[in-house]
């Protein structure tokens, strides 16, 4: 037991520094996904001309394609162009990638919460004089909000795990400070790993609890008894 | 009381005038396309109650949308006190704070209550204040018979408060037109009634409305005239007494035997 306390004791500053790295790119990740993905997706769940389909291909290729990859070509290829203007140190470019990768999923989220508003909701704003941006903004964002927050935090949770493989540009968040630890405590692989587990939950877990209060305060008023 | 409205609307003064309006569907992948509208021609005086009837399918929504540009027009024009709604250049929003409109499913905002929808327009769209907003609010909640209800969520509410509260907001508006879509169709027979009396005494105040309904009764007793359409025509276009006694078409007059009111 004193062994175990021991180890804890001694692992614990490198895996919190860890931790808090994890925490920056998360947040990061969720900020910049969000901003891109609410705008692209208010776009895509309209049917803009010729953003529609543009935006469909964005997120075809970046679904479509591992996280892992996206990184890879993001720090290791784009640099290669030569340009001034890609050449990204490792925190610039985990950041972008995990921001463009929460970007394609918010996108579809918000663009199918955009569409799940009834047609009727738009047409009465209309009639009354709203504008297309003051129907968004007062009638049909406040509505899908409901609609897409549990999506949302699925995706925020994915997004924290995700941060995990940035370890590989040499970022030296929670999983990278584990290994490390790993390397110095050979014998205490599976508690050093427990540790690190448990701090993704701890952040994890709050992330779904707050979704969850946001999306009933969301839906107040909408929610019928069947 | 309607003696004197049906006096007093003998005002030449012209509030809406649909010229030649052509509306076409396009064909999609699941059927052939429609001509919805042909050159339909309508006008309107200020304070007269137009009701529109005819079979479903006929273009009398349509015709209905199009008068704020909830439809876009394929060719002729139509004004609204002196507005172009056919112009591209007619800012639209605007112009649309004008016209209140009323439809089959209500559209109350779903995320608020009766009470915020009725403020939110005015404030919103055109810079009132908050506390003439809320003022306003009252008034015509009061009016509707909705101001025990203020302070619920539409989806506590049944279908004819809904619509009250509907109507309530677009009066909020102050409008110069008033357009039903088939106000009632989605309404019980119990609630169908009260909104009925409530368009009857909008229209007892003189106020301009287009109509879009299948209650021959209050196209009967309301309208100064009736408006049969089919098949993306007007077929005809009379006096109740004259459409509902007198019908010249052979089509109005079979619809009329079909809907139990000829």
């Amino acid at each position: 037991m004193s062994h175990s306390v021991d180890i804890f004791l001694a692992v614990l500053p490198a895996l919190f520094s860890g931790f808090i790295e994890t925490l920056k790119l998360a947040l990061a990740g969720i900020v910049w996904g969000s901003v891109l993905g609410v705008g692209l997706g208010t776009l895509r769940g309209q049917y803009v001309r010729i953003a529609t389909p543009i935006i469909g291909g964005y997120l075809h290729i970046l679904r479509g394609t591992p996280f892992l990859v996206q990184l890879y070509i993001i720090y290791f290829v784009l640099p290669n162009t030569g340009w001034p203007l890609l050449q990204f140190d490792s925190w610039t470019a985990a950041t972008i990638g995990l921001g463009i990768y929460t970007s394609s999923y918010v996108t579809e989220i918000v663009s199918g919460a955009i569409r799940a508003i009834p047609r009727g909701q738009w047409e009465a704003a209309f009639a009354l004089g709203f504008t297309r941006l003051k129907t968004l903004r007062l009638i049909i964002l406040p509505q899908s909000i409901g609609l897409m927050l549990p999506s949302l935090g699925g995706v925020y949770v994915t997004l924290i795990k995700a941060t995990s493989i940035v370890s590989v540009v040499g970022i030296a968040e929670l999983m990278r400070q584990a290994e490390i630890q790993i390397v110095r405590f050979p014998g205490d692989i599976l508690f050093i790993y427990a540790i690190a587990g448990a701090l993704y939950f701890v952040f994890c877990f709050p992330v779904l609890i707050l979704v969850g209060k946001l999306e009933k305060r969301a839906t107040r008023g909408l929610q019928v008894r069947v | 009381m309607l003696q004197a409205r049906k006096a007093g609307s003998q005002a030449t003064t012209v509030s809406i005038e649909i010229q030649n309006v052509e509306k076409r569907y396009p064909a999609t992948g699941n059927g052939p396309g429609t001509h919805a509208l042909r050159n339909v021609s309508l006008s309107v005086s200020k304070g007269e109650v137009v009701v529109i009837i005819g079979p479903s399918g006929s273009g009398k929504s349509t015709l209905l949308r199009t008068i704020n540009a909830l439809e876009t027009v394929d060719g002729g024009s139509i004004m609204v006190d002196g507005v172009s709604v056919t112009d591209k250049a007619t800012n639209l929003p605007a112009f649309r704070t004008r016209v209140g409109m009323v439809f089959q499913h209500f559209n109350l905002f779903l995320h608020m209550t009766a009470f915020r929808n009725v403020v939110l327009p005015p404030i919103a769209v055109k810079g009132v204040s908050k506390a003439d907003a809320e003022a306003a609010a009252n008034k015509y909640l009061a009016r509707v018979g909705m101001l025990d209800r203020a302070h619920a969520y539409p989806a506590q509410l049944s279908g004819g408060q809904q619509q009250r509260i509907a109507i309530a907001r677009a009066l909020a508006m102050e409008p110069q037109v008033m357009l039903f879509d088939e106000a009632t169709s989605a309404l019980d027979p119990e609630a169908v009634g009260g909104v009925l009396d409530l368009m009857r005494e909008l229209a007892g105040e003189g106020m301009t409305m287009v109509v879009v309904t299948h209650e021959m009764s209050f196209a009967r007793e309301v309208a100064d005239r009736v408006v049969f359409m089919d098949a993306g025509a007007i077929v005809e276009t009379s006096t109740p007494e004259e459409i509902f006694q007198n019908a010249k078409s052979e089509r109005t007059q079979k619809f009329l035997s079909l809907v139990g009111s000829a």
